[in-house]
């Protein structure tokens, strides 16, 4: 196949575009049904990363690839699950403050160590040897390839967010997150709904980890900043915290317009993209979590199709 | 023995300035129920206006420490007034609120490496003495910063809890409209606090950064040791977190110590403060009850 005409930048991009948006429709199912503000993002997707490098990397497997991937990937699934059950169980009956501490703390401990298990993770040298699970040729093949199998797996992603919107454990969430006291008294497990979710949301966002190590190919601790959780968080927010497609368009409108439009098709000077434009990003993402909470809460899409028709029918 | 003396010696004079940036956070977070991510920009800031008048101005470290309060104050009132006021005033949740204050942070700590560049950036202040207290050497800085935290410390509780500006601050935090049938001006009295919290902050930032380095991240790799200390202690009033600031202080010196890594004493930390946050959590629904 002949690629030429395919910008390596393009691929990137792309890939780190549904990336975002896979970690922002997860977001969503916490934050925009449960109310769960969950500012460790990016400690779920690190663990998923790490545990995936690390067993991939370390271990001297008797198979090789696909299944050498299959079964670290499923691996570092389970220990994202793992980490989101335990997080989950710690935060689920806290207030608001207590969530903030229990995910950010929990962000800052996968990094604090993946920076002291250098042993394992390599440190601040970082970690190599990753690789894709197949070989159909060059370089920009391959990438490809692996974005076509990310944007499946985020394909599945929206699809489960959709079936959860539209089923009885989603109308749990959405009590929960509308008023979790009077939830309770109807007689409904709010704990184990929140619980079930953070875990299953917390190992998804691991999954996608294990698929950025293997885009990436070198695990450094520079890459589990809390850039990705405001990526994320910023897409979900201006798209709409209570829409299935307000991550897919806000992170197509944020990370899409600096990492696809700025970076590949603005002629702007060599340096810039180094320092100038990565600081820019996060500067412009910040401002613009504060301008649309402030004049447009709801972000692009607005409320959820259920409250609108009910405003719609009562002519509220 | 010499464990002990070491981690105190250690724990309270390299990390005083803690204390004075969990005071800060605390008042905001008591009377105004606001958890304030961006207070952590607050603290770079300060650290970065100490810097610039010290090196732009050839001035004494002392003598810059005003104006990075000043500053750090000023800033912290016009984020309450250009943001969380309006904020307030559109019905924001608390949830959004939190959303908006990181937006915040995010954009101030990048902003600020337009404007003050992207390397790490120093004080020029002349080498410091080692000093023996209870046999463990330390700067003179780092003594000086003790002196100067405790100092101010004892100030801000004595400011809150004995004068007339301090009761009508303590008396809008615990019920507006009464406080303002009292004849108290909530605008004025709110952004008093605001000023104090970031001079409190600011001041804590210029200590930071003349112990190490003036970066942007700064502030944020301090905000979650502050935000636990300010949650948990916050519970006993400003006494409570001056305690628990002091004993935190103590305990990452002595675990850093025992561990001979910092970031493990760190990691101890963090795991036993969503612990208590846990265990007081599990208990405050059955409170409400009653």
């Amino acid at each position: 196949m002949n690629l030429d005409w395919l910008d390596a930048f393009l691929i990137t991009g792309l890939f780190e575009v549904v990336m975002v948006i896979g970690l922002g429709l997860l977001l969503h199912l916490q934050l925009g049904l449960a109310r769960i503000a969950n500012f460790g993002v990016v400690g779920f997707w690190g663990i998923g990363m790490y545990a995936f490098g690390v067993l991939y990397v370390r271990v001297d497997w008797p198979f090789a690839d696909p299944w050498q991937f299959l079964v670290c990937a499923a691996f570092a699934t389970v220990v994202a699950g793992l980490a989101g059950l335990l997080v989950g169980w710690l935060i689920a009956d806290l207030d608001t403050d207590g969530v903030l501490v229990g995910t950010l703390g929990f962000a800052t401990a996968v990094q604090l160590l993946a920076t002291t298990e250098d042993d394992l993770t390599g440190g601040a040298r970082g970690m190599g040897g990753l690789g894709f699970p197949y070989d159909i040729g060059r370089v920009k093949e391959n990438e490809l390839l692996w974005l076509v199998i990310t944007a499946v797996v985020v394909a599945a992603i929206l699809f489960y967010a959709w079936r959860v919107h539209r089923s009885p454990y989603g109308r749990l969430l959405i009590a929960v997150g509308g008023n979790e006291p009077l939830t309770r008294s109807l007689g409904k497990s709010t704990f184990r709904a929140k619980l079930w979710l953070f875990t299953v949301t917390s190992a998804a966002m691991g999954l996608l980890g294990a698929m950025n190590g293997v885009m990436v190919r070198y695990l450094d601790i520079g890459n589990i900043g809390v850039s990705v959780t405001l990526a994320a968080m910023v897409g979900l927010v201006l798209g709409g915290t209570a829409r299935v497609w307000g991550a897919v368009v806000g992170v197509i409108l944020t990370v899409g317009l600096f990492d696809i439009v700025v970076q590949s098709y603005l002629p702007l000077p060599q340096d810039w993209y180094t320092q100038a434009i990565p600081v820019l990003r996060e500067a412009a993402f910040g401002l613009t979590l504060m301008v649309v909470l402030l004049f447009r809460p709801l972000g692009l899409l607005g409320d959820m199709r259920r409250d609108e028709l009910m405003r719609r029918l009562h002519g509220r | 023995m010499e464990f002990i003396t070491q981690s105190l010696v250690i724990g309270l004079t390299e990390h005083a300035p803690l204390v004075l940036a969990a005071i800060g956070f605390a008042l905001l977070y008591r009377l105004t129920g606001l958890i304030n991510v961006a207070y952590s920009e607050t603290i770079t800031l300060g650290a970065y206006f100490g810097m610039w008048a010290n090196t732009t101005f050839d001035l004494n470290f002392y003598a810059v420490l005003p104006a990075a309060g000043l500053m750090a104050g000023l800033v912290s009132v016009a984020s309450y007034l250009l943001v969380f006021r309006p904020a307030r005033q559109r019905g924001v949740g608390v949830l959004e609120l939190i959303i908006i204050s990181f937006g915040l942070s995010i954009f101030l700590q990048h902003g600020l490496q337009f404007i003050f560049g992207y390397p790490v950036r120093f004080y020029d202040v002349p080498p410091p003495d080692t000093i023996l207290v209870l046999g463990v050497g330390v700067s003179s800085f780092r003594l000086l910063a003790l002196v100067s935290v405790a100092v101010l410390a004892l100030l801000l509780y004595l400011f809150i809890q004995r004068s007339n500006l301090g009761l009508k601050i303590r008396a809008l935090a615990s019920d507006e409209g009464l406080a303002q049938v009292s004849g108290i001006r909530p605008l004025v009295v709110t952004v008093l606090i605001w000023f104090i919290a970031g001079v409190a902050g600011g001041l804590a930032g210029a200590f930071y950064g003349v112990g190490s380095n003036v970066a942007p991240l700064l502030g944020w790799r301090q905000f979650l040791m502050i935000l636990m200390v300010a949650l948990v202690g916050g519970s006993w009033g400003l006494g409570g977190v001056i305690l628990v600031g002091v004993g935190t202080s103590v305990a990452l010196a002595a675990m850093a110590l025992s561990f001979n890594q910092v970031l493990y004493a760190q990691l101890v930390l963090i795991a036993a403060f969503v612990v208590v946050l846990k265990v007081r959590g599990r208990q405050a629904p059955e409170t409400a009850k009653v």
